[in-house]
C-alpha cells in the first residue's frame, strides 16, 4: 500500500545488485549462450564472480573489455573484436549484448551497430541481441526480466508472421522469475508437466545452474533450454508467467504472436500453491495428481507443527521486489508479524501490496528490524542479523554461506513445508542457545 | 617450454613506479578475464579495517563487489560495511559531488571512522565529477582523512589498480603520522593482505624472533600504523607485482631498504626472517632468527612425514593469479611435489626468472589465462592436482581435477611453517577423497555387467 524510504545520502550496505547480473543470470538458462557484457572488464568479472560463489558453478560471460580511450573514441571497435573471437572460436548459439550504465552515460550506439554486423557478416543460424542494463535504475529482477523480454522480441522476429504460427494447446510456455532457484523451476516445471502439458522454460535454469556433472569445458553455457526449444515455443497455446516482473515478456509474447497468458505473482506457500494447481486442473481437465494432495496435506500438518514455535515471533525481510512478496504471503500464513519489508527497487508488486515496504539497504533492515527473531536476506544481511540478534535464514542472491543454496525449493506445498521446517529449526535453536546462555549467567 | 609472450616484456612495468603511457598489455576483447583497475585498489585498500570505504558511482561497483574478500579482522569491521554513493539518473545528468559530499559527512557523523577512502568508477570519471576537490573540502571541514582513490575501472587491471592504491597511501597517508614513543621500530610488510588469517602465523613468527612489525599494508590494519610506516627500518614486499613501486618509492624518499620475499614454504620464510634480521642489522637478532627457524624447521619435518609419503612425486599444475608462483612452486617442492605446469600472467620479468630458477626443463609455462588453456595443461601433462583460483575451482570440479584454492578467496592460511603444513593436509585430504572414484564409476545399470543373482 506504500513504499517508504528512509533518508540517507548514501548506501549503507547495499542489498541491490546491478542489473546486468540479472541479465547474465537470463543467459545462464540458454543452452550454448555466451553474455557479452559492454563495459570495462570489472562489469564482467564481479557478476561472474558472485554467480560463481553462489551457484557453485562455472559461469559463462564475456566482455568487450572496454578502457578509457575505448570509450572516448570508439567502443563499438571492441565490442567487434569480442564478436568476431567468439564467433571464430566458440560459435555460442545465443549471444547477447549486456549494455552498461558506461555504455548509456557515454551514448554509444550499440543496437545499430550490432544490427549492421549482423547484416554484414550475415549472421543466421543463432540469436544474438542487445538489451540495455544501467546499474543506476532497477535492480537484479529486472534487468533478468528486461533481458528475457529482448530475448523473446528477437524470437519472434527470427520467426517471422503470425499467419504462420500453429498453435499447441498442450504445450505451455514457462517464464521463471529471477527469485526462483534451480530447485524452484523444477518443481514448477514438474506440477505443470503433471497435467499432461508438455512444458517449454525461458529461461531455464534449472537444466544449467542445479549441478549436473557434464564433463568436456565450454566456455559457453552447459545446459538451459536450447534454441530450437525456444522457437518452438512461440506454438504455445499458454505462457505461464511466475513473478510480476515476467509479465512484460509474456504480454510482448501475447501481443506479436497472440499466446493468452497468466501471471502467478508467486509459488510459494499454500494458497498460492493452490492457485497454481488449480488453474491447471481447470484448463486441463485432468485432476490433481495424487501426490500434491498427499504434499498439501504433509504442509498443513507441517504448519499445525510449527505454529507453536512462530506464535509471537517476528520477522524481517530484504529481498528482491517479487520474492518479497512471495515470502511476505507465506509469513502470512505462518501468522507471524513482518516487522519490516525491504526491497531493492519499486515496482508495481510491490506497491500494490498490503503492508508498508521499503526501498533500501541492509542498514535500513537493521535499524527496522531490531528486536525481530529471524532475519530473511541473502548472505549479505548475515552480519546486520547477527548485530540485532536475529536467527538467520539466508535466501535471495547472493547466498555463500550455504551449501545448495540453490537447490533449495520454496515452490510449491514441498517448498512451502521445507521453508516452513527451516526457519521453525532456526528459531528453536535460537531459542535454545538462549536458554542456556541464561543458565549460564545465573 | 613455451617461449613466453611479448606481451609479458610489456608488462613489466605494470608493477613499477612510473609505467610508460601503455602499462600493461591491453585486455583482449571476448577472451579478457579477471577484474579492473577499480577492483584492485579496492584489494589494497580494503584490508584497512577501521577506515570506511566509499564508492562513487551507480550501485553495482559497491552491490556485486563488498564482502567478496577473504581477508580477515582482529576487531574493527568497518572496512566490511558497503559504502556507495548509488547514484541514480538524475545524478549523473546533474553531478553527484552533492551527494558525495553528503554521503561522506553522514558517514563520518554516523561511523566516526579514523579516515575515509573514497574510490572513483568509471561513471564518475567520464562525468569528470572533481572528487579530489570534494575529497580535500571534507578533510579541512571534519577534521579527519578524506582520502581520494583514482582508480577507475576502465584505466587497466587490476595490477595497475593495486598500483594506484599504493600512489594514494603515498600521496596522503604514508608520513603523516608518528609512532607511539613506546614501539620500536621494525619492519613494514608490504602487499600481505592477511587472507584467511596468513598475517597473523607470519606475525607469530616475527614475534617469536622478536621483530617488531610496524605496518601492515594492509593486512589486518589500522589506519594510524600506516601513517608512520616512514619511520620502518625494513619494507617487505610480499607482493611485488601489486606494491613494488610503492616500495621503492618510500626507499627514493625515506631511505628504507627493501627486500622482496615470501612466506610459502619453509625456505622462503626462513630466507625472509633471515633477510629481516640482516637489513636491520641486528646481530643478536639475527641470532635469535636462526634459533627460531631451526626449531620451527625441524619441527615442521617431522610434522610433514606421514603428508610427504602421499604427496611425493605427485604432479601438479600452478595457476595461481595474485599469489607469486615462484613462492609457492618452493613450497610444493619442499612437499615433494613436481609442478609440470605454471601459469605466468601475471608475474613481473623478475618473477618469471625465480620461476624458472626453480622448476626443471619440463614445466610448461602458461602464460595467459582461460580455463581451457589450463585445462589443455593438466591433461597433456597428466596433472594429479590442480592448484588455482576460486574462479577455476568449478572448472576443476566438472572435470573431476583435485584441486585446492590458493587465492583470495580461500579458508585456509599457507604463508609461514604452519601455513605449510596446513597446505600439505590440504593437498592430502583433495587427493585421497573417495569422491574420484565414486564420481568416475557409472550407475550399475550403466555397466555391462548382467545383474548377479
Amino acid at each position: 500500500m506504500t513504499v517508504s524510504k528512509r533518508s540517507k545520502p548514501a548506501s549503507v550496505n547495499p542489498l541491490k545488485i546491478g542489473q546486468s547480473l540479472g541479465g547474465v543470470l537470463a543467459l545462464q538458462g540458454c543452452y550454448r549462450a555466451l553474455p557479452i557484457i559492454h563495459g570495462p572488464q570489472g562489469c564482467s568479472a564481479f557478476p561472474k564472480a558472485l554467480l560463481t560463489r553462489h551457484f557453485r558453478e562455472p559461469i559463462a560471460v564475456q566482455t568487450s573489455a572496454l578502457q578509457e580511450m575505448d570509450v572516448i573514441f570508439d567502443a563499438n571497435r571492441n565490442l567487434e573484436e569480442a564478436l568476431n573471437t567468439i564467433l571464430t572460436k566458440h560459435r555460442p548459439d545465443i549471444i547477447g549484448i549486456i549494455g552498461t550504465e558506461l555504455m548509456d552515460v557515454a551514448g554509444v550506439d550499440y543496437q545499430s551497430m550490432l544490427k549492421s554486423y549482423k547484416r554484414e557478416r550475415n549472421l543466421r543460424g543463432g540469436l544474438a541481441f542487445s538489451v540495455t542494463l544501467p546499474d543506476f535504475i532497477g535492480s537484479l529482477e529486472s534487468g533478468f526480466s528486461g533481458t528475457v523480454e529482448a530475448m523473446v522480441d528477437e524470437l519472434i522476429q527470427q520467426a517471422g508472421h503470425r499467419n504462420q504460427r500453429s498453435v499447441n494447446s498442450r504445450q505451455i510456455t514457462l517464464l521463471p522469475g529471477s527469485f526462483l532457484t534451480p530447485g524452484d523451476v523444477m518443481e514448477i516445471k514438474e506440477m505443470i508437466s503433471a497435467f499432461g502439458f508438455e512444458v517449454i522454460t525461458v529461461p531455464d535454469i534449472s537444466t544449467s545452474l542445479s549441478g549436473h556433472l557434464l564433463t568436456g569445458f565450454s566456455p559457453l553455457t552447459r545446459g538451459g533450454v536450447p534454441l530450437d526449444s525456444m522457437l518452438q515455443s512461440l506454438q504455445s497455446g499458454l505462457t505461464i508467467a511466475i513473478g510480476g516482473s515476467m509479465e512484460r515478456p509474456a504480454r510482448r509474447l501475447h501481443n506479436a504472436i497472440g499466446t493468452p497468458y497468466k501471471v502467478f505473482q508467486g509459488a510459494m506457500g499454500l494458497k498460492a500453491t493452490d492457485d497454481l494447481l488449480h488453474f491447471l486442473h481447470q484448463i486441463s481437465g485432468e485432476p490433481v495428481p495424487l501426490r500434491y494432495c498427499w504434499h498439501r496435506e504433509n504442509l498443513l500438518d507441517s504448519m499445525l507443527d510449527a505454529h507453536f514455535q512462530f506464535a509471537g515471533m517476528s520477522v524481517i525481510a530484504a529481498l528482491e521486489p517479487d520474492h518479497l512478496y512471495s515470502v511476505s504471503q507465506w509469513l502470512e500464513e505462518l501468522g507471524v508479524e513482518q516487522k519490516a519489508l525491504i526491497t531493492s527497487c519499486e515496482t508495481p508488486v510491490v506497491s500494490g501490496m498490503e503492508r508498508e515496504v521499503w526501498v533500501g539497504d541492509l542498514d535500513d533492515a537493521e535499524v527496522l528490524g531490531s528486536g525481530a527473531d529471524l532475519w530473511i536476506s541473502s548472505s549479505h544481511g548475515l552480519a546486520g542479523a547477527e548485530r540485532i540478534g536475529a536467527a538467520f535464514m539466508p535466501a535471495g542472491f547472493p547466498v555463500w554461506n550455504e551449501l545448495g543454496a540453490y537447490m533449495s525449493t520454496s515452490a510449491g506445498y514441498r517448498g512451502a513445508m521445507d521453508w516452513t521446517n527451516k526457519a521453525g529449526n532456526l528459531l528453536i535453536r535460537r531459542e535454545a542457545g538462549r536458554r542456556e546462555s541464561s543458565v549460564r549467567h545465573r | 617450454m613455451e617461449p613466453i609472450r611479448k606481451d609479458e616484456l610489456e608488462a613489466k612495468d605494470c608493477g613499477s613506479q612510473a609505467p610508460k603511457s601503455k602499462p600493461c598489455p591491453r585486455p583482449k576483447p571476448g577472451e579478457a578475464a579477471g577484474g579492473c583497475s577499480f577492483d584492485g585498489a579496492q584489494i589494497t585498500l580494503l584490508p584497512i579495517m577501521d577506515a570506511a570505504h566509499l564508492v562513487h558511482g551507480p550501485i553495482a561497483c559497491a552491490g556485486n563487489s563488498w564482502e567478496s574478500r577473504g581477508t580477515l579482522s582482529s576487531g574493527p569491521s568497518l572496512s566490511q560495511y558497503g559504502f556507495a554513493t548509488d547514484l541514480n539518473d538524475n545524478d549523473i545528468i546533474f553531478g553527484g559531488e552533492k551527494k558525495l559530499k553528503d554521503s561522506i559527512d553522514y558517514i563520518a557523523g554516523r561511523f566516526a571512522p579514523p579516515a575515509i577512502f573514497v574510490y572513483s568508477t568509471c561513471v564518475t570519471a567520464l562525468i569528470g565529477e572533481d572528487m579530489d576537490a570534494v575529497c580535500k573540502e571534507a578533510t579541512g571541514r571534519l577534521g579527519i582523512p578524506v582520502i581520494p582513490v583514482n582508480s577507475p575501472g576502465f584505466v587497466g587491471s587490476k595490477n595497475l589498480g593495486n598500483r594506484l592504491a599504493g600512489e594514494a597511501l603515498l600521496q596522503y597517508v604514508i608520513g603523516t603520522g608518528e609512532p607511539e614513543d613506546n614501539i620500536p621500530l621494525g619492519v613494514n610488510l608490504i602487499g600481505e593482505y592477511n587472507i584467511a588469517g596468513e598475517m597473523w602465523d607470519i606475525e607469530k613468527l616475527m614475534n617469536s624472533a622478536g621483530i617488531t612489525l610496524m605496518s601492515r599494508i594492509t593486512g589486518d590494519a589500522r589506519y594510524k600504523e600506516i601513517t608512520w610506516a616512514h619511520r620502518a627500518k625494513v619494507n617487505m614486499v610480499v607482493c611485488s607485482r601489486a606494491l613494488l613501486g610503492l616500495a621503492k618509492a618510500m626507499e627514493s624518499k625515506y631511505h628504507i631498504p627493501y627486500f622482496e620475499g615470501s612466506f610459502y614454504g619453509a625456505k622462503e620464510t626462513t630466507y625472509s626472517l633471515r633477510q629481516m634480521a640482516f637489513l636491520m642489522n641486528d646481530r643478536e637478532m639475527e641470532r635469535r632468527v636462526d634459533r627460531l627457524t631451526e626449531r620451527e624447521e625441524s619441527r615442521l619435518i617431522q610434522d610433514l612425514r606421514p603428508y610427504r609419503k602421499i604427496l611425493k612425486g605427485k604432479r601438479a599444475v600452478l595457476y595461481t593469479g595474485g599469489v607469486k608462483s615462484w613462492s609457492i612452486i618452493s613450497a610444493l617442492k619442499e612437499l615433494g611435489i613436481q609442478v609440470v605446469g605454471v601459469g605466468t600472467n601475471k608475474s613481473t620479468d623478475d618473477d618469471i626468472a625465480r620461476i624458472a630458477e626453480r622448476v626443471g626443463d619440463d614445466t610448461e609455462f602458461i602464460p595467459e589465462g582461460g580455463a581451457s588453456r589450463i585445462l589443455k595443461t593438466v591433461r597433456d601433462r597428466k596433472a594429479d592436482i590442480m592448484i588455482a583460483g576460486g574462479r577455476n575451482m568449478y572448472v576443476a570440479m566438472k572435470e573431476q581435477i583435485p584441486f585446492v584454492d590458493i587465492n583470495q578467496e580461500r579458508h585456509r592460511a599457507y604463508a609461514g611453517y604452519e601455513g605449510l603444513l596446513r597446505l600439505a593436509k590440504e593437498m592430502t585430504y583433495s587427493l585421497a577423497n573417495p569422491i574420484w572414484k565414486l564420481a568416475s564409476s557409472p550407475a550399475p545399470w550403466d555397466k555391462e555387467v548382467p545383474y548377479d543373482r
